[in-house]
């Protein structure tokens, strides 16, 4: 493959540059401000259920969404079986690395076969 | 904490099983041991990257750049596939906004672990946390009292260090190196099927995941753009908020309140007592 691309290098500084800080205020801003001042319990009882809903929301986005961001299933078969698979070593291991080891395993196979 | 089921000799490896925990072993091992799963996955990922951003025109050094200071996988395939087609600079920055935005609500739901820190100590986490690493302090954070901010920064920094590490070799590899990237890219929805499974504490929780994969396609497919990612969150988190408060002050005795069994540890793995924080 050659590069398709023909930015300099300066151009590709700058948008690493410009990247960082689009990516780093987000980052930073929510943990200065709530560990700065008293946070009410209620938005501590809010953020509680972030982990499992933006989780959730990763997964179904590299399982069930294509990159042109259309809801497939389809094409999608192997990687279903093996969160399914993935799902239940979790479940049962409490292992994070198997989870891991056995998902990509398992798509990788999935994936060869169907 | 014993591994049941199969007994997988082979794999033995300190960090495929539960760690007793040990108080003598030196902080920079155990938290490496916390680490290692993720840094494992992200050498695959790392390296495909790597190789993306080299095709892109990216050279070495900027791709080690890249890999420190925005620090996410997302945000560099992203970069990789928009300069191939040539996008212009503006664009590309404002997709990354919109794609890092998530990350805001990282540091809200982290940060009550993070009070009393220094300031030049929060602004030092901010700069390499990311969604997984992210994934696996809050574990920590919810499950293990003795947690600290400080092991949590060092696990962001084992992360930054194997992902940068990988890319850069990617990058050096270049189109030599053929990577499925469908397949290794299913390391991180393993390691984020693994945390939702480990955050399962009731019927609720199941509940909310499930209102949370409905709203995601949902607004995935309305934006058609990671803006959906956040969008969904914010509203799914908010409904099992809303409904834990509900059923807690109206209906104590509901069954959406029962506790799920999880076999393979005696206690749920996020504790009951850090709802009371």
């Amino acid at each position: 493959m050659t590069a398709v691309n023909h930015w300099n290098t300066a151009q590709h500084l700058l948008l690493i540059i410009l990247g960082f800080f689009v990516a780093f205020a987000p980052r930073y801003l929510p943990i200065k401000i709530f560990t700065q001042r008293k946070i009410p319990e209620w938005f501590n009882e809010w953020m509680k259920y972030i982990p499992v809903s933006l989780f959730t929301a990763l997964v179904v986005k590299d399982v069930f969404v294509s990159p042109t961001y259309q809801f497939d299933i389809i094409h999608h078969v192997p990687e279903i079986i093996a969160s399914v698979i993935v799902g239940l070593i979790a479940y049962f291991t409490r292992s994070m690395a198997l989870s891991v080891v056995v998902g990509l395993v398992s798509v990788f196979l999935l994936a060869v076969v169907l | 904490m014993v591994f049941r089921g199969v007994t997988l000799p082979f794999m033995e490896a300190s960090f495929l099983t539960k760690q007793v925990p040990n108080p003598n072993e030196p902080k920079w091992r155990s938290t490496l041991s916390v680490a290692m799963p993720l840094n494992l996955s992200y050498i695959p990922i790392g390296l495909a990257c790597g190789v993306l951003l080299h095709a892109a025109g990216f050279n070495t050094i900027l791709t080690g750049l890249v890999s420190i200071f925005i620090f996410s996988g997302g945000a560099q395939f992203m970069i990789a596939s928009m300069l191939t087609i040539n996008a212009p600079l503006l664009s590309i920055v404002l997709m990354l906004f919109f794609l890092e935005l998530r990350y805001a609500l990282l540091g809200s739901s982290l940060s009550k672990y993070l009070i009393g820190t220094s300031e030049r100590f929060k602004f030092i986490f901010a700069v390499s946390m990311n969604d997984e690493n992210y994934a696996v302090n809050y574990l920590k954070f919810a499950t293990d009292k003795k947690w600290t901010p400080r092991e949590a920064l060092m696990v962001e920094h084992y992360s930054l260090l194997f992902w940068t590490v990988s890319n850069i070799i990617g990058s050096l590899v270049g189109s030599a190196l053929k990577i499925d990237l469908t397949v290794v890219h299913f390391a991180l929805t393993a390691l984020f099927l693994y945390m939702i499974i480990m955050q399962v504490k009731n019927r609720l929780t199941i509940f909310v995941g499930l209102i949370a994969a409905a709203l995601a396609v949902f607004f995935l497919v309305l934006t058609k753009s990671t803006l959906g990612l956040v969008i969904s969150t914010l509203i799914s988190s908010f409904i099992g908020f809303a409904l834990e408060h509900y059923l807690r002050s109206k209906k104590p005795g509901s069954h959406f309140l029962y506790k799920v069994s999880s076999p393979g540890s005696k206690e749920a793995a996020v504790e009951e007592e850090s709802d009371e924080n």
